[in-house]
């Protein structure tokens, strides 16, 4: 029971990562039709940062503060130089784009501070025990951390005006300009956010994997099978694909077999997306002929 | 008068054609006979390495070190009074680029050899062009395996040891540790899983009453939480890990969190300061081997090593991959001293062929002969003490295999 409920614990906390980083990608998707591949490079540009702020002797918080100031402010950098120019609706020009600053990211990062692997803190360390098992307060933290920016996110939404205005782009970036909403500004708020969550999500993760200029990649690929398990275009579809992948990988690497555990995740999003394309939570959508 | 002229301009002008003619194949000519690797000055030599990339962890310093023993024994005359030109292009450790890197190395700056160069499937790459076509010589490659040295091939010659003796060599420390039940933790892809088989047999042909199971792990896996419980209910005496470095860092941090206390020993790769600076404390008394003495000893040849990286590299750190091309560089150096005349790729393989105790003071003695084109199957014992890898007796050879 002990060894289940460690193995549990670590892939919820995994999964959160995995759902906060899905959450920025559904978020941006949304409002701007990008799917945005360099969100991972990015992120873990802020990281870099964060890194160099701790061996300057900065407190560790004052660093996750920085690496998301960093990240938003460089994407929505790109944004305005390289995504907002190709227009709205340019989903695979876009998609490219997004590839191509990933890949300029990566090299400046390892151009920067090297390819050799940095250790980035815990926000807190040690273990708490729980029914016999010895639980990291890491990955406690990172749950309630996740599950509070989630549940932040999911406020804003639901309950403010800009919320309800992402939203309204969301349906229809036309019709929300008709209205007086002003798209642009909504699609920067969108980028803006997304990214912080990817910063924060990087910096929930790379205590346990290090940092390399590649470290958010597998993550990142993660995230997306999350978003296409739970629905590319739902948020809720988001966070709930990003915890199952996490918890299902963790699972299958202790029951079945630690080096299936990919085989084992992505064949169950397999069978799941062939019998609801559109994910669990995703909405199926009809065009006129 | 008109008549004239014209002769005249004819004569001068075939006068010109055929100086020009001349000049360029005096140029060719005196081009050719600066011959393959550059002047009697100097001894042109060659690398690829991964300075960008994926790998260029290793490339950087790997470069770094061989680069500070070139500069320091040109400062003092060279090799036999000839400089070292050791030109460096990066691969990011793709193989076609380095067949391309390959043909500009040989065929426009006409180097020697290829000297202190890194990765297996990238030099494979090269073969045809530099090894069989254009017979120059590829010398300590940082990488390699069994079949590149069985049957030996014509200017191909190695100074690491293979990762299959190195997990004969970590077998036999387990057993001489009294361990009984040992565990194999290995990433999945073919080279991880073909050294973890190696570990086996050697410890059966020690002990034959030792049992050894081996445990597959997803490569590049972060979360070790399952795996340090699969370890935990597989009640063994000692860990041996075929990992990477990051992933190796990974097991070690959560076999602390979840109170696993066992022997741990890993491979060359493991053996990096990216190690101990990744798992930090997790990572004290973790064994390994290495195919160099640690960068920490007090001994004399690694002091010069460090040194010479103060003088000549000072933004790198004298680590261990550092020193693997320091020592790769100089074992070159010291089998070249040994020829008499011009250094040209032919002599260079043959005096590879009769290089015995060739000793660089900062790795095995290594001994070549026709027959045997690998320098040594002998290995560094290292433990991490205190937060720094420290060398553990004189270098160790492993029972042999199979």
């Amino acid at each position: 029971m002990s060894q289940f409920l460690l193995v549990l614990v670590s892939g919820v906390a995994s999964g959160a990562v995995y759902g906060l980083i899905g959450l920025g990608l559904v978020i941006i998707y949304r409002a701007t039709d990008v799917v945005n591949f360099a969100m991972a490079s990015l992120a873990t540009l802020g990281l870099y940062v964060a890194v160099s702020l701790r061996d300057q002797g900065v407190a560790t918080v004052l660093g996750i503060v920085a690496a998301v100031t960093i990240t938003v402010v460089a994407g929505l950098l790109v944004r305005e130089t390289v995504i907002r120019p190709l227009g709205q609706g340019q989903l695979f020009s876009a998609l490219v784009v997004t590839m191509g600053v990933s890949l300029v990211v990566e090299n400046i990062a390892s151009s920067v501070w090297g390819d050799e692997p940095k250790s980035f803190p815990n926000l807190v360390n040690g273990t708490v025990s729980w029914s016999g098992a010895a639980l990291p307060v890491q990955s406690l933290v990172t749950i309630a951390v996740a599950a509070v920016a989630m549940a932040v996110v999911g406020y804003l939404f639901a309950r403010t005006t800009l919320g309800s205005a992402m939203r309204a782009v969301a349906e229809n970036a036309e019709t929300a300009r008709v209205v007086g909403l002003g798209a642009q500004r909504l699609a920067r708020i969108a980028w803006a956010l997304g990214l912080g969550l990817a910063a924060l999500a990087a910096c929930l993760y790379a205590p346990r994997s290090g940092l390399v200029p590649t470290a958010l990649v597998a993550p990142l690929f993660r995230a997306f099978a999350g978003i296409f398990l739970g629905g590319l275009t739902s948020m809720y579809g988001a966070v709930v694909g990003g915890l199952t992948v996490g918890v299902l990988d963790n699972l299958a690497a202790n029951y079945a077999s630690a080096s299936l555990r990919d085989t084992f995740v992505f064949s169950f999003t397999v069978l799941v997306l062939l019998i609801r394309p559109q994910g669990i939570f995703g909405t199926r959508t009809f065009q006129r002929v | 008068m008109f008549r004239t002229m014209r002769k005249f301009r004819r004569a001068a002008g075939t006068t010109a054609v055929l100086a020009v003619v001349a000049l360029t194949a005096n140029a060719c000519a005196e081009q050719d006979s600066a011959g393959a690797g550059g002047d009697s000055s100097e001894i042109h030599i060659g690398a690829w390495l991964p300075t960008t990339g994926a790998t260029a962890s290793y490339g950087v310093p790997q470069k770094a070190g061989a680069e500070a023993y070139f500069k320091m024994i040109n400062a003092s005359g060279g090799i036999n009074g000839r400089k070292v030109r050791w030109t460096v292009k990066d691969n990011a450790a793709d193989p076609q680029q380095t067949v391309q890197i390959a043909r500009e190395l040989v065929g426009q700056d006409k180097v020697v050899a290829i000297v202190n160069a890194n990765g297996t499937s990238q030099a494979e790459a090269a073969f045809p062009f530099v090894l069989n076509q254009s017979k120059v010589p590829i010398l300590n490659e940082v990488g390699g395996n069994e079949s590149w040295f069985k049957p030996p091939r014509p200017g191909l010659f190695g100074t690491q040891t293979l990762y299959e003796d190195q997990a004969a060599a970590i077998a036999a420390w387990t057993v001489q540790d009294g361990a009984k039940k040992v565990l194999v933790v290995h990433s999945d892809p073919a080279a991880f899983v073909n050294v973890a088989k190696q570990v086996e047999p050697v410890a059966k042909k020690l002990d034959p009453s030792v049992e050894v199971d081996r445990l597959t792990v997803k490569y590049q896996t972060t979360d070790y939480t399952p795996v340090i419980s699969k370890v935990k209910a597989a009640k063994t005496q000692a860990v041996i890990l075929i990992l990477t470095s990051p992933e190796a860092a990974a097991f070690l941090k959560e076999a602390k969190l979840q109170g696993l206390s066992l022997p741990t020993y890993a491979y060359a790769p493991v053996a990096a300061e990216s190690t101990v600076s990744l798992a930090k404390d997790a990572a004290e008394g973790l064994k390994a081997v290495q195919l160099v003495k640690a960068p920490s000893d007090s001994d004399p040849a690694v002091k010069e090593f460090r040194t010479a990286m103060a003088k000549y590299e000072p933004g790198q750190t004298a680590g261990f991959l550092a020193l693997w091309g320091w020592s790769n560089a100089k074992v070159f150096a010291e089998i070249v001293k040994t020829i008499k005349g011009p250094v040209t790729a032919d002599a260079i393989d043959k005096a590879y062929e009769k290089a015995t105790k060739v000793d660089t003071g900062v790795s095995p003695v290594m001994n070549f002969s026709p027959s045997n084109h690998l320098g040594t199957r002998s290995v560094q014992r290292v433990v991490v003490k205190d937060g720094v890898w420290t060398s553990q007796g004189d270098f160790y050879t492993p029972p042999k295999r199979g």
